[in-house]
């Protein structure tokens, strides 16, 4: 209806490509992103490009602030959703602000993925999900050397080339969570390794991370079930997990995303989740699954802004596709089992 | 870190410590070398509603008006902080408290109303403060915690300044702020990961020269007259003016003044003229309503030939107007105010150190040209704080200006004596064989009353002739320019002077041919000075906070053409780049 007021939460690629179809289908709605960063959306894949210096801030932006004003769309940045109340349709943000919607579509995408035997390190990690991430490795990176990466991922390659590129010293570790949620056969883990060492990088043969001691801000001593490292930081690159912890009270079917059906509606009329933080119902599989990569999640958002305003548009998997990891090909569908 | 620019402002409820939360947020930023100019705006009715917002701009070069947009809003009432929002920098950090007492709706929340390049800066104030002192009435304190947290301001230099705030209020009340103060900073320190750093922290070797002093106007003046030898203060209250009477009233009874508190500002003026009469240095201070009052006395000083200081605070008016609000519209009433051709001296300082130079040069000025001398402030100059070396008198400055008659006159002394100057030596009532006749009567030499033609014409020349000398010993417009002719030339007084020599200097940097002319003696005036300034402008541009246009008025016949005006009756200081548009639209009119 006109004046309706549709909140998205998430200021990602499908919260953002969501926002763009309802500015273009249904102009007469009130559109409001809250997004928990401070920042604009950016383009993730280019923070390590960012951490190498080769690109500023500026480059990674996607839009400029002045076209979400033209376009009416109103942007509520740094603020965080911490309860939905679907009953009487209202958000409740962290400052203590009511926002009340007609429609809601939750794209609030992932979140590091931190293996549970290893939470009890996660202080002494790095990551680098986000731009106040990136912001920390820049000024990590000014005053360590050697950097250890724990896992694998599809940022980690990058960003491992990355601190080459900068003359640090990397030691990368493909431990037992490495690469998730692919998963690398023996012989493909060997050729990942393999290419990782003919890049520079110093690859440590173990498979366990045991312990993680910081020594100082910047040293920390690594333990693991092949021996004992110091270095100056920890990098831990294990993929995403959705990000919809602020949403398990509140009445959502939620696993480990929003269950949506099909046409990645919720449980409740007219609210909506899609990108990563979505477990779509997928009924040739009969399962849930969740959709990883950028594109994806530009067309669940379509699809959740599309459906929203009436269509009914199912949430296709993506055509099969092919994971480079240094030059190794690895089939997947970007679709993953979690 | 390169040149610093801020601009700050703390926003609440009257009753919030807004204006305490500004003051000490100015006296840190100064303490740690920065420049600062700061101003205050309060509403007009008595504690308890009302909107008190406190702005101050901070900077590594000298800070000469505020601008336009503000940089950091520190928030102690979200709802009166909704007005601040269209000033705010399209990157403006913005403070505020995340948990009050009640949920806000959307429309009330002024989260929902910043635009999304801000960074806000969301957390718990009141429960910081109270879980840290046992009261909420510090969340002032903890609100500049965090936000000393995020832009990495020394805790040590806040510390310092609530310390010298607070310890005259016992060690309890100075810990609670203590302690307040520094829940905001560590809260900020943990959970600003997106704090702005080193924004703030001041660079090495940016504290050089005398150590400095916050003053506001008011303050000078009053420090300006105690400086001088002020004896007797007699005044009204009335905004924006009060505070001079406070301080002295603190203050001149230790000197061995007096402040008397009056029942009007004609009473007040009155009691002036006589301590001025009796040989002592006496001032009153007030604003356009008490000054219009005053006028009939100020007339009566002129042709009594008795010194008087009287200072103007402009406020909005006309009448009771905006008491809490700015203006330059007493320029008209204090030149030409009150009956008969009463010429007078009329000097307007243009920053918080003229304040208190202007304030001391009144004095002598006052004696000895024997006439009721006008320092015009206004709202803004009187209020706004400067972080500047404490200024100081030389002894010659404060020196008996007075002429006193030659002992050979004693028995044939004429009071009013017509000598080239126009002065007349001048007794000090009681003094025998000196007698003093203070008429508000036409009068002739001797002082008694004398309504002739010839008489009239006479004294009236005199007056006029004595005033027109005062030219020698007032200070001559100063020019800021590259020299030569000039494509745009602008002229202003007073509290607005700053944004013209800032707008100035920008329009230079940018690659114009600007200059800029300061004018403090406002009557009489360096008319040939001010002349040859406009003779070599294309365009002379005069802004000013009125609507008439009242320098332009004065001074705009010097020119060979009409001087453009940038009038405003807006209530609020005019900012450098309105005028700095109007330059650059005159400037490339001209091209």
């Amino acid at each position: 209806m006109a004046g309706d007021h549709v909140v998205i939460i998430g200021n990602g690629p499908a919260a953002n490509e969501a926002a763009m179809t309802l500015r273009e289908r249904a102009p007469e709605f009130r559109v409001t992103i809250v997004g928990r960063e401070h920042v604009r959306q950016y383009k993730p894949h280019l923070l390590p490009a960012l951490v190498a210096g080769k690109i500023t801030e500026e480059d990674l932006f996607v839009r400029s602030i002045a076209f979400y004003q033209h376009a009416g769309i109103k942007l509520r940045l740094g603020q965080e959703v911490v309860d939905v109340d679907f009953d009487t349709r209202r958000i409740i943000l962290a400052h203590k602000e009511v926002l009340r919607f007609d429609g809601l579509i939750i794209a609030t995408g992932g979140k590091p993925r931190i293996p549970e035997p290893l939470l009890v390190f996660q202080d002494v990690m790095m990551t680098l999900k986000t731009l106040t991430d990136a912001r920390s490795w820049i000024d990590k990176l000014a005053r360590v050397d050697c950097v250890l990466i724990v896992g694998g991922d599809l940022t980690s390659v990058a960003f491992a080339k990355t601190l080459v590129s900068l003359g640090k010293t990397v030691k990368f570790m493909v431990d037992e969570h490495g690469f998730w949620p692919l998963h690398l056969g023996d012989e493909t883990r060997q050729e990942v390794a393999r290419r990782l060492a003919s890049g520079g990088m110093e690859l440590v043969p173990c498979r366990k991370l045991r312990g993680l001691a910081r020594l100082s801000a910047d040293e920390i001593r690594v333990e693991t079930d092949c021996g004992r490292y110091t270095v100056g930081a920890v990098g831990a690159f294990f993929g995403l997990v959705p990000d919809v912890r602020f949403l398990v009270r509140s009445g959502l079917y939620i696993e480990k995303g929003v269950i949506v059906d099909e046409n990645l509606m919720t449980r409740y009329d007219g609210v909506y989740a899609a990108g990563d933080c979505a477990q779509v119902y997928h009924p040739t599989l009969r399962d849930y699954w969740v959709s990883i990569g950028y594109r994806n999640a530009e067309n669940l958002g379509r699809i959740a802004a599309l459906n929203l305003i009436g269509g009914k548009v199912r949430a296709e998997t993506a055509p099969e596709s092919i994971f480079h990891v240094d030059g190794v090909d690895i089939p997947t569908s970007w679709w993953a089992e979690i | 870190m390169g040149r610093v620019d801020v601009t700050m402002e703390v926003c609440g409820m009257a009753g919030d410590g807004t204006i305490a939360a500004g003051g000490l947020l100015n006296e840190a930023m100064s303490a740690g070398g920065f420049s600062v100019l700061g101003f205050d705006s309060y509403p007009a009715e008595i504690r308890g509603f009302g909107r008190c917002v406190t702005r101050s701009r901070v900077g590594t070069e000298r800070i000469l008006a505020l601008v336009d947009k503000t940089n950091v809003l520190i928030s102690l009432d979200d709802v009166q902080s909704h007005s601040r929002v269209p000033y705010l920098a399209w990157d403006a950090a913005v403070f505020f408290d995340s948990n009050p007492p009640v949920y806000v709706e959307e429309e009330m929340s002024l989260a929902a109303r910043v635009e999304p390049g801000a960074t806000l800066f969301a957390f718990p104030m009141a429960d910081l403060a109270a879980a840290a002192a046992g009261t909420m009435r510090g969340r002032n304190l903890t609100a500049l915690g965090g936000f000393a947290a995020a832009f990495s301001v020394p805790r040590d230099l806040f510390i310092e300044v609530i310390a010298k705030k607070f310890k005259a209020k016992g060690s309890r009340v100075l810990d609670a702020n203590i302690k307040s103060f520094d829940a905001g900073y560590a809260y900020g320190l943990e959970h600003f990961s997106d704090r702005l750093r080193d924004t703030l922290k001041p660079p090495p070797g940016i504290k050089t020269g005398p150590e400095k002093v916050m003053l506001s106007g008011n303050l000078a003046i009053g420090r300006g007259a105690l400086d001088a030898g002020l004896k007797l203060y007699f005044g009204y209250p009335i905004t924006p003016a009060t505070p001079i009477m406070e301080y002295l009233a603190a203050r001149l009874p230790e000197k061995g003044g007096r402040v008397v508190q009056m029942e009007d500002e004609i009473s007040s003026v009155g009691a002036v003229l006589g301590g001025f009469y009796a040989g002592a240095r006496s001032m009153t201070a007030t604003s356009g309503p008490g000054f219009a009052l005053m006028t009939e006395l100020i007339t009566h000083g002129v042709m009594a030939e008795i010194p008087a200081v009287i200072l103007n605070a402009q406020r909005g008016g006309p009448s009771t107007g905006l008491p809490t609000k700015t203006e330059q519209s007493d320029l008209h009433a204090a030149v030409f105010g009150g009956p008969g051709d009463s010429p007078r001296i009329v000097i307007a300082p243009t920053d918080v150190e003229e304040c208190y130079r202007h304030t001391v040069m009144s004095f002598q000025l006052a004696e000895k040209y024997q006439t009721p001398v006008i320092v015009l402030t206004d709202f803004y100059l009187d209020n706004r704080v400067e972080n500047l070396p404490m200024p100081q008198a030389t002894e010659s400055e404060i020196a008996d200006a007075n002429e006193y008659p030659d002992e050979s006159v004693r028995g044939a002394y004429k009071r009013y004596l017509m000598t080239d100057s126009g002065i007349s030596p001048r007794s000090i009532p009681g003094t025998e064989g000196f007698t003093f006749s203070a008429t508000g009567l036409e009068h002739v030499e001797k002082g008694t009353p004398n309504y002739t033609e010839d008489n009239h014409m006479s004294m009236t020349e005199k007056r006029h002739r004595k005033i027109a000398g005062a030219l020698e010993d007032l200070p001559a417009p100063v020019e800021y320019s590259r020299g030569g002719p000039l494509d745009v030339g602008v002229i202003g007084w007073g509290s607005t002077f700053g944004a013209i020599l800032e707008a100035v200097n920008i329009a230079n940097e940018r690659g114009l041919n600007v200059g800029a002319l300061k004018i403090t003696s406002i009557f009489p005036f360096h008319g040939g000075v001010i002349r040859a300034f406009m003779n070599r402008c294309s365009e002379v541009l005069i802004p000013e906070l009125n609507y008439e246009g009242q320098l332009a008025n004065l001074i705009d016949h010097l020119h060979h053409k009409d001087v453009v005006r940038l009038s405003r009756a807006t209530g609020v200081p005019i900012s450098p780049s309105l005028i700095l548009k109007e330059i650059e639209t005159l400037a490339l009119a001209g091209a």
